[in-house]
């Protein structure tokens, strides 16, 4: 319990559809520890992308506790969860999601701009990023000048900059072929392998029994 | 943060050229008619302001009024009287004036004749192209001795110098005389047009024109030191007592110089708030392109937000970005406000008097605008859902 980095306790959120309520989660409880290699897996509507937005500080629960990294985010205001995001949470996302007029290089500083770090450090830190996922030759380049597995690479390397608790990877792989896919996955298995928590969160039923754990969910509640 | 900011600004500006210019150009013509207005009235009342002044600002001058000739007032004493109630009076130089024609040979024309002490054109700070003014002998011997104006010079004598001829002066009878200065050519004030006068002795004048024994004007110079809007209050204050406000009348030209620089002050304010509502009208459009932007930009928005932006740096990203506008459109609206005066000022042939408060005025109103007209979209930016924001498309 003590080394838990990511501890939801009894969550629900529930949405107002015109005059349906949706139950996105329905008391869902679940612990990861710091790093594991945790798959979060579901048909579409089974709750796994609001819990993703939960863990990710995107989106605030209906009811229920969560901590990330022993911390309590519950009550914080919208400046504290865009800390959380921007020092705990790196996001990869299945549409890559980088932001199109900047290059690679730029996109990937993004995150330190917003954690106050000094110019030098930025670019160095960025570059780092670059390499560790195997871009430093296209750091100048645009999104539209990349092939979408190295969009990916430079989406990783911007989750990665800041060094955060946990890599939040929402179907990194759907946007991709089978084979650029694989070297993604490798990709997160060798970070993973560093130490660092990942959770990923499909509905490839293939690719989340890849990893270690894997959390199932089904009309907002855990499968067991 | 701030230079990432104006960065991203100007990524933004060129994303959409044409939309960017022209809301641009609701603010380059809201500062450029401020500035213009602002510098071209500036310019208009320091043209106004030394068209009066040509006489001297130093200098006032007091009319009598015509049922005051007779009441022993206004004689030849009357600058001593002055110059014991006032101080700052340098002198009092009293003047007769008529009209007469003055001839030469064939040529001959009208000419106003001014009667005045030698002292005269050292007071008035005059200037001859040819000779000098007439001496206090000449004055005393009442010789018949002249200074022309240029006109009346180039008039009369169009073949060569006048000085040493002689011109007929008529008044009842036609006199001659010999022609001892002419003026070099100086702009009219409101009271006397040099270049068509003509200057005899004051004794000479006494002798050959008047008949009444009271004196036709005054020229009243203010004594060094002294200023002469206060002097002229002052003797304004000693007439009114002396023979009643509507015993004379008193011309100042510094008084009207203030006066003109009021006038104007007051109808270039009024024209550049009337040139500031087009600079309010340029922050709609700012306000505009800004909601176009955010809503664009909403993906963008949801994915700063999930990189760890909080509320305050995206407000602070889109009120750089209207800030950065307004600065820029500031800018080129003073370069153009500017130009515009340049042209205007060079055809009414002012001289042109740039106006930099107008410049902090109209640059500190746009960033204001900017700052303003920002807020409202860079809120709405600020406040979007990341989750929708991300999603949308």
């Amino acid at each position: 319990m003590a080394n838990s980095v990511i501890r939801l306790q009894n969550i629900k959120r529930y949405y107002m559809v015109g005059e349906f309520i949706v139950k996105a989660l329905d008391g869902v409880s679940v612990d990861i520890k710091k790093g594991e290699f945790t798959s979060i897996m579901g048909p579409s509507g089974s709750g796994k992308s609001t819990m993703m937005n939960l863990i990710g500080c995107l989106d605030t629960p209906t009811s229920g506790l969560i901590d990330i990294d022993g911390e309590n985010t519950a009550g914080l205001n919208e400046a504290e969860l865009a800390y959380i995001r921007n020092r705990k949470v790196g996001f990869v996302f299945q549409q890559f999601n980088l932001l199109g007029k900047m290059t690679a290089l730029e996109n990937v500083i993004t995150p330190l701009l917003y954690a106050g770090v000094s110019v030098r450090e930025r670019k160095s830190r960025a570059i780092e990023a670059l390499e560790r996922v195997g871009l430093s030759d296209r750091m100048h380049h645009r999104p539209n000048e990349l092939s979408g597995g190295q969009k990916q690479r430079v989406a990783i390397a911007r989750a990665l900059v800041n060094n955060p608790t946990i890599l939040l990877a929402d179907e990194p792989t759907g946007a991709l072929d089978t084979k650029t896919g694989n070297q993604i996955m490798e990709l997160f298995e060798e970070l993973n392998s560093e130490g660092r928590t990942v959770i990923l969160v499909t509905h490839d039923r293939e690719l989340g029994m890849r990893s270690l754990r894997q959390i199932r969910l089904r009309d907002g509640k855990l499968e067991e | 943060m701030i230079f990432e900011n104006i960065k991203l600004a100007f990524a933004a500006m060129r994303g959409s050229k044409m939309r960017t210019l022209l809301s641009l150009l609701g603010i380059i013509i809201g500062v450029g008619s401020v500035v213009a207005i602002l510098t071209i009235g500036d310019s208009a009342s320091k043209s106004i302001t030394d068209s009066i002044s040509v006489g001297g600002l130093d200098m006032v001058t007091i009319y009598p009024a015509v049922g005051q000739r007779s009441t022993g007032t206004f004689t030849e004493e009357f600058g001593d009287t002055l110059m014991r109630d006032v101080e700052g009076i340098e002198r009092v130089l009293p003047q007769n004036s008529s009209n007469a024609t003055v001839r030469n040979n064939q040529q001959s024309m009208n000419a106003t004749v001014t009667g005045v002490l030698s002292s005269y054109g050292e007071a008035l700070n005059l200037e001859y192209s040819d000779g000098d003014f007439f001496s206090t002998m000449d004055n005393i011997n009442r010789r018949q001795v002249v200074v022309l104006g240029s006109s009346i010079a180039e008039e009369l004598f169009p073949e060569g110098s006048a000085l040493g001829g002689y011109v007929s002066v008529f008044r009842n009878q036609a006199k001659s005389y010999l022609v001892v200065g002419v003026l070099e050519s100086k702009d009219a004030t409101f009271n006397i047009s040099y270049d068509k006068s003509i200057f005899i002795p004051y004794n000479t004048y006494e002798q050959r024109f008047r008949k009444s024994s009271s004196v036709g004007s005054y020229v009243v110079k203010v004594a060094e030191g002294y200023d002469t809007i206060e002097v002229s209050d002052k003797i304004t204050e000693d007439l009114d007592n002396l023979v009643g406000t509507d015993g004379y009348n008193l011309f100042s030209p510094a008084s009207l110089a203030e006066m003109a620089t009021q006038i104007t002050g007051t109808f270039s304010a009024f024209l550049a708030a009337i040139a500031a509502i087009s600079l309010l009208v340029g922050g709609i459009g700012i306000m505009n392109i800004m909601l176009v932007s955010v809503a664009e930009r909403t993906k963008e928005i949801g994915i700063r937000k999930a990189l760890g932006a909080s509320p305050n740096v995206i407000r602070g990203q889109f009120i750089s970005e209207a800030l950065t506008l307004t600065i820029l459109g500031g800018i080129l609206g003073i370069i153009v406000g500017a130009a515009l005066s340049y042209a205007v000022t060079n055809l009414m042939d002012w001289s042109l008097h740039l106006s930099y408060a107008s410049f902090i005025l109209a640059m500190g109103f746009s960033m204001f605008v900017g700052v303003f007209f920002g807020w409202y979209p860079a809120m709405k930016a600020s406040k979007l859902d990341p989750i929708e924001a991300l999603n949308y498309e």
